[in-house]
């Protein structure tokens, strides 16, 4: 078949061969062409892009605020997208001021702007980077989790550093009874590191879960720290004199409870992780994220109308801890499901890959005497698709040719012994019969 | 064509406009061979992805492919919408007074013009402004895209590393941008970027004054460099940048689907 493709090719152009390319082609183009169906979509994308843009400019008039002055004395809030590089500019007062070379032409002065300038580089010369560094051949996200946990993090980096940006607007929205400002900048600073690591963390062992890694090792060892940060945090909160402020000690019954739930949700997962089998460990965390978050929640609310002051001041307690007391509760809980999710998808997943070329079908013996496989169908995608006209499923020999050849190393075999033993799994089920 | 013999006056007539200009510009075989490089294998204009990897079916990612497509589409907006804004626009920052004696200046006015009294001028600026927003969003997106479906991969660094740039480049179209109406959020702005400039080391304030005019915004000359810059060298670079961008991605076609 391949032959005759290359004869077509050396002969086009002559007396009775159609021509391969270019826009007198004759023959049957295969796959979704260009015009008019792809043409169509584009030119609705077009259109409907348009009209939003009209539909805003129409009804969002845009900003125009009072005219320049050299005294401007409210916060002017800069676009969005600048708001990252804002953030790192105003973090930049953490590194030392210094200047090198003083008195010489190559004075350079450390200052903290100049700290900012240099943050705001880094990302520039990471991404100009990037294709240097990551010199894998996976292209999918769920095969490249490094790839794909560092991408997610950077995400979030640059959400937490919009954040950082806007701290004045926060203080000023979220105060405590006293009027101090309920995140104070440590912690918001901190939200810098933390809030990405665990993204990125919580990324990578999901997607090594998706590829059939066992994550037992990552889980436990996460989850027990995650707890033990959150229940010693908790305990030295609780018990050591001079840690609560004299306006929080009357609540400390009320604060007990939260840092409680928030400790046992760590802790339950943990121990979930550690002692029981998969399936049960997945259902113990799967009940524990929800108990957690009724309980979380029920609590806010009920504390929010019966005392709504003393709600007030446990806030001032967990919102300077977000870092540790709010977010590694939620980390332990969600790592582990993800963690543990039955991979029911997986084959499905890898047989997802296969873009059609077809050479699994080429070198299929059975489609070679099997006369409903018989016509140019491809193996893989068809099973895929659930249309078993590919090769049935009791036909398939499992001699792996198919993926001898497939491109994208698709492991054909093993999805037909899996659904096989599926099916036995089934026939047993229903008292022994065989289908 | 027809024979000379019963050629009538309109043939006759094309034959001779074409004849002259054919003369004179010997266009054909250029055509020619552009159109032999146009239908080479891989490199023929009308050829979709799909249709090139003969897909049947759509991947899930697949409708995060149009984000390119998006931010080029945003940018001609910005281009027809900038060339109007231009004809009422005036790029002057100095400072002057009102007749109440309160603080303005020309480029604000001629700002307040185009929102109160040009017919859809606050439409024209809505379009340009939303365009905008969108354009970066969607440039941002596409980056992410390109990230996580790995398709920076060889043989297609360089084209990462000019979309690095265009990102770069979109950025400062943004910053200019709300430069320009001389408001209270241009002056925050150009105060934090003078500041910014200049304190880059050894070459601080000599690129202050190229980039600004002047080492703060009280002269208001840094309005008149940066609708410069904003309308004559950045959509001129950027243009260019974006032509070799798409070039490329014809080149070497739309990265492998997975």
């Amino acid at each position: 078949m391949e032959i005759e493709k290359v004869k077509e090719r050396i002969m086009e152009g002559r007396p009775g061969f159609t021509r391969q390319y270019g826009p007198s082609r004759t023959d049957h183009q295969p796959g979704i062409p260009f015009f008019p169906q792809e043409a169509t979509r584009d030119f609705v994308v077009i259109f409907f892009l348009t009209a939003i843009m009209f539909f805003l400019s129409a009804f969002v008039t845009p900003f125009l605020g009072p005219p320049r002055s050299p005294q401007v004395s409210e916060l002017a809030v800069p676009d969005w997208y600048l708001l990252f590089s804002w953030g790192l500019l105003k973090i930049a007062d953490i590194f030392p001021v210094f200047t090198i070379g003083a008195g010489t032409p190559l004075q350079t002065e450390f200052s903290a702007v100049f700290w900012g300038d240099i943050l705001s580089g880094i990302p520039i010369i990471a991404l100009l980077l990037l294709p240097f560094l990551d010199r894998g051949r996976e292209a999918r996200p769920a095969k490249a989790p490094i790839r794909s946990a560092v991408g997610l993090a950077g995400i979030m980096a640059i959400f937490t550093s919009s954040l950082y940006s806007i701290r004045e607007v926060v203080w000023e929205r979220w105060t405590t009874p006293n009027g101090q400002p309920l995140i104070d900048d440590t912690a918001m600073k901190w939200f810098f590191v933390i809030p990405p690591v665990l993204v990125g963390l919580a990324s990578y062992v999901a997607l090594r879960r998706l590829g059939f890694k066992p994550m037992r090792k990552w889980l436990v060892s996460m989850t027990l720290v995650a707890f033990l940060i959150v229940a010693g945090q908790s305990l030295a909160i609780l018990f050591v004199p001079g840690w609560l402020g004299p306006e929080v000690q009357p609540y400390w019954v009320q604060l007990a409870l939260f840092l409680f739930i928030l400790s046992a949700a760590a802790g339950a997962s943990a121990l979930a992780v550690l002692v029981l089998p998969e399936s049960r460990a997945r259902r113990a965390v799967h009940i524990t994220g929800i108990v957690t978050f009724l309980a979380f929640v029920g609590a806010t609310l009920y504390l929010q109308s019966a005392e709504p002051k003393a709600f007030d001041w446990i806030l001032s307690v967990l919102e300077p801890n977000t870092n540790t007391l709010l977010l590694l509760p939620g980390f332990a809980v969600v790592t582990a499901w993800f963690g543990l999710r039955r991979p029911y998808s997986t084959y499905e997943y890898l047989l997802n890959e296969c873009y059609q070329c077809g050479k699994c079908h080429t070198v299929c013996p059975v489609t070679k005497v099997e006369d409903d496989a018989l016509g140019g169908l491809n193996l893989v995608y068809n099973s895929f698709k659930k249309q078993h006209d590919g090769v049935p499923l009791w036909t398939c020999l499992a001699c792996d040719a198919c993926s001898a050849v497939c491109p994208l190393d698709i492991k054909y075999s093993d999805y037909i012994l899996e659904e096989r033993s599926k099916a036995h799994a089934r026939s047993a089920a229903d008292g022994g019969e065989v289908e | 064509m027809a024979s000379g013999a019963s050629g009538s006056f309109g043939e006759e007539g094309r034959r001779t406009v074409f004849g002259w200009i054919k003369t004179r510009f010997p266009s054909v075989p250029w055509a020619d061979l552009t159109r032999k490089a146009i239908e080479t294998d891989q490199r023929q204009m009308p050829r979709s992805h799909a249709e090139k990897y003969e897909l049947k079916t759509i991947w899930y990612w697949y409708p995060l492919y149009c984000l390119g497509g998006i931010s080029f589409v945003a940018f001609i907006i910005l281009t027809i919408t900038g060339i109007i804004l231009g004809f009422f626009y005036v790029p002057d920052g100095r400072l002057d007074r009102t007749i109440t004696g309160g603080l303005t200046n020309p480029a604000y006015l001629s700002m307040q013009r185009i929102m109160f009294e040009v017919p859809f001028g606050f439409i024209i600026r809505g379009m340009h402004h939303w365009a905008a927003h969108i354009m970066i969003a969607a440039v941002f997106l596409h980056m992410c895209r390109v990230y996580f479906t790995g398709a920076y991969k060889k043989p297609r660094e360089l084209n990462w590393l000019i979309g690095v740039v265009l990102l770069l480049m979109t950025i400062l179209f943004g910053y200019s941008g709300y430069l320009l109406p001389a408001n209270n959020l241009s002056e925050a702005a150009a105060n934090i970027g003078i500041n910014m400039t200049r304190a880059s080391p050894l070459i601080g304030d000599q690129a202050a004054r190229l980039l600004w005019g002047d080492l703060n915004t009280l002269s208001g000359i840094y309005i008149l460099r940066w609708y410069w810059i904003h309308v004559f060298i950045l959509p001129f670079i950027a243009t260019g940048v974006m032509i070799v961008h798409m070039g490329l991605v014809w080149i070497q076609g739309v990265a492998e689907p997975h």
